[in-house]
């Protein structure tokens, strides 16, 4: 009996052995006809024919033996789930519990793997998207240097061999005009061949075509989906209609379909010829007017990428020779990355801690259902010794003990596969704050091979734990009255000092990163949040003629936004108005310089140090309340007539001016050719995550800005301003179209919105597995009072107070508890060592850094998270121990 | 449990439970032996004859290990269990019956 079953187990585990020795049978008998043919007298080539002959073909025979193999297995497979959904419908609740802890557990990782599948792991929706590439070029490393390209270095790049189809992209703001309200598009101007590179056609009209990209082309749009959808009501006889954007008529071509949008989500596209400032003769002559983002195709021939490298370094290295004033002399490289890579750049390292912190949560969910599995066998000893008695081998025992697992664990799965569909909408929206392809995220194939993968996986492990656990001894087993043996009481308190370890470890990562995320709300950024509305206005392109010369428009423009800001002001209720190009605490990012010093050329080679560049008016500091150091702030007669001034914030005073009073200097750059330093801001936190870095500032009147952000100090409730502003923006400018209206607060929560979703995900699966755990002592302290009710009778009645007994059982939980405290101490430290490198990751395009201002080895966060565990784990201990404490003794010797 | 057998497959099980009742035997053993006892009237095909084995190892009717043939080559030989002998002495008393009743119809005709 023994044997054949451990035929069967082979044949599922050890198939390959089973077949050689298939093979040895079988060559065994052949020989042996072959030699009774020799000994009947044929010659040995003929008695080897006759004896293949007469034995059939090999082949036919093996596989008859393996279907026998096969068929068996499936017959007992059968049986025992029958089996098994009998016992387990006879304890539903035991059922239900382990049931619904195993869902949660697969619940948070489909939940996280979907994400994954669909952002990291799934090939993009184009055609033969893995053949696409973004392009980076830059000093050290090009993917974070990124200089971007200018038209002429396109160019260069097309030259690159393996390639076809390099293409541009640049994101732009325009105002659409000719309908009732003027429309702020973000839009993405873009290479004729755009489209075709990446493989998507219009799903009305047509996308672009070379002719629309010559220079003097009458200006066309593609419509994007979504815009076409919020914007028009799906109305297809859009196509065809022109609508004013920038100086001229725009055409509407076509529309796209609901594909995935790359770099980013766009309302329209442009060909670059229609964009006022990529079809710049200036622009496209420069060398250095770098604007563009480079996609390209590699052809289809060539099969690796390293070719398609190798390739743009040597077009890298050419221009970098030819034209050695426009690119650093050292360290200029170019970089190709697979567009699938680019697009979640900053997001993977979130998702697979988040991956593995759901993990952990499964190993606890696995050791808890192992522990009640365990708890359930020492209650079903009977049965499984009379099943003993009766002939089933060990081996047969524990396929059965398995075959139960797996149904409770595909049971589980199946709930957990409904709870993360039902998270799946939360999880999209989560995504869509990190990367383009949050849209892709859904339950496919894929993320259902994984469920169901980790979901038998799961069960084989919570199964044979007990399984093996436990020796399947007949005599004694049956004998009335024995309970569970020594070594099953190891195994469970093994269990819950893995969970409690655990659980620590999870709960620690929750709470270093919740330390963090409160360090970061808590943070000063320098400046006051109440009360201050803010909102866009973005001018349009041909507000003043193209014609005008440059400095005649930046006055022009100066004057305008001088205006507006007064009609602002007089609004009843204002106190303050500050404009600028941005704020803080605001997604829109400041403009970039390099800070060169009068007198102080630069050294042959080296690039000037780029500093953030940004614009306000005159009351823009005292609006935020960032607080002026020294000098003054720019004034009213700051205006484009007069000397160019510059504020520069502490940082950079320090950075730039050590030892030294700025005030007065000159700086190289603005339209005379100087701008002097009139005064020191305070720093403030521009984001809430990261230190202030060096910046300047320049007066709105003496840069031309079309697209301006303002921050409103008033009295008035914010829906009554909002309606105030836009009645103001009208009059000022029936073509100024205003939006994003927010206040400061909001603007600072929402600024935190990812972190927070982080740390949440985080918690949540800290606390999941801080219930579970509880759960877990629970229920193995209930379990071996159960067993021990004789001892603690026995106690009382030989005069053990009451106190005692409750002591004991609760010293027995908390002796687990703490060494599982002191292993999960060590894992933690461990852990967030390794992880070092990954959640202090300190580049910006990493994304969010997850520990901010605070240490991996936080003492008061691990005695914190040490005390939650323990005042959990004293609650979860103490209801068994009293009712072990409440024991009769007279009852519990009679039972006996 | 056991899959419905045909009236030649349970012959064949049968003869190979039979065979095995006194000595463990491997493959070849086993089908010389059936040609030899029957007089060379049952040739067993080895088609069928290593199915079968093998089902019946499954089934746990009879067991096998491997041992060093007469010519000292590796075999596996096989024995019956305790579940085979008892089956041998079911499908015995089956068998008799069966043949028994045939005979009769057929002496009645």
């Amino acid at each position: 009996m023994f044997r054949n079953l451990s035929v069967r187990l082979t044949s599922l585990f050890r198939r390959e052995r089973l077949e050689r020795e298939l093979d040895t049978e079988l060559r065994y008998h052949i020989d042996m006809l072959v030699q009774q043919n020799i000994a009947k007298g044929m010659a040995p080539d003929a008695a080897r024919r006759e004896a293949h002959r007469v034995f059939g073909t090999v082949d036919g025979i093996k596989d008859d033996v393996r279907d026998r193999w096969l068929s068996r297995f499936f017959e007992v497979a059968a049986q025992d789930i029958r089996y098994g959904l009998r016992s387990l419908r006879r304890n539903p609740g035991f059922a239900l519990v382990v049931i619904v802890t195993m869902a949660l557990g697969i619940g948070a990782n489909t939940a996280i793997f979907s994400v994954v599948n669909g952002v990291l792991l799934r090939p993009l929706p184009y055609k033969d998207g893995d053949k696409l590439v973004v392009l980076h070029h830059g000093q050290g490393d090009p993917v974070v240097n990124d200089l971007f390209f200018s038209p002429k270095e396109m160019d260069d790049y097309r030259q690159a061999r393996s390639l076809s189809g390099v293409v541009e992209f640049h994101n732009m703001f325009f105002n659409l005009l000719g309908r009732e309200e003027p429309e702020r598009l973000s839009t993405g101007v873009v290479s004729a061949n755009y489209f075709d590179v990446l493989g998507v056609q219009a799903l009305h009209g047509r996308t672009f075509v070379a002719a629309d990209d010559a220079a003097g082309a009458p200006a066309v749009l593609v419509l994007s989906y979504k815009y076409w959808r919020r914007s028009f009501d799906a109305d297809p006889s859009v196509v065809g209609r022109v609508f004013r954007m920038n100086d001229k008529p725009h055409t509407v071509v076509g529309v796209m379909p609901p594909v995935p949008q790359y770099p980013l989500e766009v309302d329209v596209y442009m060909p670059s010829s229609a964009c006022p400032f990529r079809s710049a003769p200036t622009l496209i002559a420069n060398r250095r007017g770098r604007m563009l983002t480079a996609f390209a195709r590699v052809r289809p021939e060539v099969a690796s990428l390293s070719k398609a490298q190798a390739d743009i370094d040597l077009v890298a290295a050419q221009i970098q020779a030819s034209y050695k004033d426009f690119y650093p002399a050292t360290g200029f490289k170019a970089a190709a990355v697979p567009l699938k890579d680019d697009l979640t750049r900053g997001f993977t390292s979130t998702l697979w801690i988040l991956l593995g912190t759901a993990g952990f949560v499964l190993l606890i969910v696995c050791a808890s259902i192992a522990n009640l599995l365990l708890a359930r066998m020492v209650r079903r000893e009977r049965e499984i010794s009379v099943r003993a008695a009766l002939g089933a081998t060990r081996a047969r025992l524990m396929r059965q003990l398995l075959t139960e697992s797996l149904i409770l664990a595909v049971a589980g799965g199946v709930l957990g596969l409904a709870i993360s569909a039902l998270s799946l909408q939360l999880l999209v929206a989560f995504a869509e704050r990190f990367t383009a392809r949050a849209h892709e995220i859904s339950i496919d194939m894929t993320v259902l091979m994984f469920t169901l993968g980790v979901s038998v996986l799961t069960g084989l492990v919570f199964g044979s734990i007990p399984a093996f656990a436990r020796r399947v001894d007949v005599a004694p087993a049956l004998r009335e009255g024995t309970r569970g043996t020594q070594s099953s009481q190891r195994v469970r308190s093994a269990l819950i000092v893995a969970q409690v370890s655990a659980s620590f470890m999870l709960l620690i990562a929750a709470g270093l990163t919740l330390k963090s995320l409160m360090t970061v709300q808590g943070v000063n950024p320098g400046f006051k949040t109440e009360n201050l509305l803010t909102f866009r206005a973005d001018m349009s392109f041909d507000k003043f003629p193209l014609t005008l010369s440059g400095p005649e428009r930046v006055a022009k423009m100066g004057g305008y936004w001088t205006e507006f800001e007064q009609r602002l002001r007089a609004i009843p209720g204002v106190i303050d108005v500050g404009g600028g190009g941005t704020f803080p605490l605001n997604e829109l990012g400041p403009f970039a310089t390099g800070l060169v010093r009068e007198g102080r050329p630069l050294p042959p080679g080296t690039q000037a140090p780029r500093v953030s560049l940004r614009v306000a008016t005159p009351d823009y500091f005292k609006t935020l309340g960032q607080p002026l150091v020294a000098g003054r702030a720019f004034t009213p007669s700051d205006s484009f007539e007069a000397p160019t001034v510059v504020i520069v914030n502490q940082t950079a005073a320090k950075q730039f001016w050590p030892n030294e009073d700025p005030i007065g200097t000159r700086l190289t750059g603005g339209p005379t050719g100087f701008r002097t330093v009139v005064g020191v801001v305070a720093d403030v936190r521009q984001q809430l995550d990261r230190e202030p870095a060096a910046e300047l500032y320049v007066a709105m009147q003496q840069f031309n800005l079309l697209g301006t952000t303002w921050v409103v100090h008033s009295r008035l409730p914010a829906d009554e301003a909002t309606r105030a502003f836009k009645n103001v923006a009208r009059a000022h400018d029936q073509d100024l179209p205003v939006s994003s209206f927010r206040t400061l607060a909001e603007v600072r929560s929402d600024g935190l919105a990812p972190r927070r979703v982080i740390v949440t995900l985080i918690g949540l699966f800290g606390l999941l597995a801080l219930v579970i755990t509880a759960a877990g002592i629970a229920g193995v302290i209930a379990f071996s009072v159960n067993q021990r009710t004789q001892e603690f009778g026995v106690r009382m009645a030989l005069g053990a107070p009451r106190s005692g007994v409750l002591a004991l059982v609760i010293r027995e939980g908390l002796v687990l508890v703490t060494i599982g405290l002191a292993i999960g101490t060590g894992g933690a430290l461990v852990l967030t060592k390794l992880l070092g490198a990954v959640i202090f990751d300190p580049t910006p395009a990493a994304g969010i850094v997850l520990l901010v201002g605070t240490q991996a080895i936080d003492t008061i966060t691990y005695v914190g998270v040490a005390f939650v565990l323990i005042v959990v784990a004293l609650f979860a201990c103490f209801m068994p121990a009293r009712r072990a404490a409440s024991v009769d003794p007279m009852v519990a010797l009679r039972a006996q | 449990m056991a899959p419905k057998s045909d009236l030649l497959q349970g012959t064949l099980d049968l003869l190979i439970l039979r065979t095995l009742s006194n000595e463990a035997m491997h493959g070849w053993g086993i089908s010389l032996r059936i040609q030899e006892l029957s007089k060379d009237v049952l040739q067993v095909n080895q088609g069928s004859l290593y199915p079968a084995l093998h089902r019946l190892e499954q089934q746990g009717l009879i067991s096998a290990e491997w041992g060093s043939s007469e010519n000292n080559r590796q075999a596996k030989f096989y024995q019956l269990t305790r579940d085979g002998r008892k089956q041998l002495a079911e499908e015995t008393k089956n068998w008799e019956r069966l043949s028994t009743a045939v005979a009769r119809v057929l002496a009645g005709l």
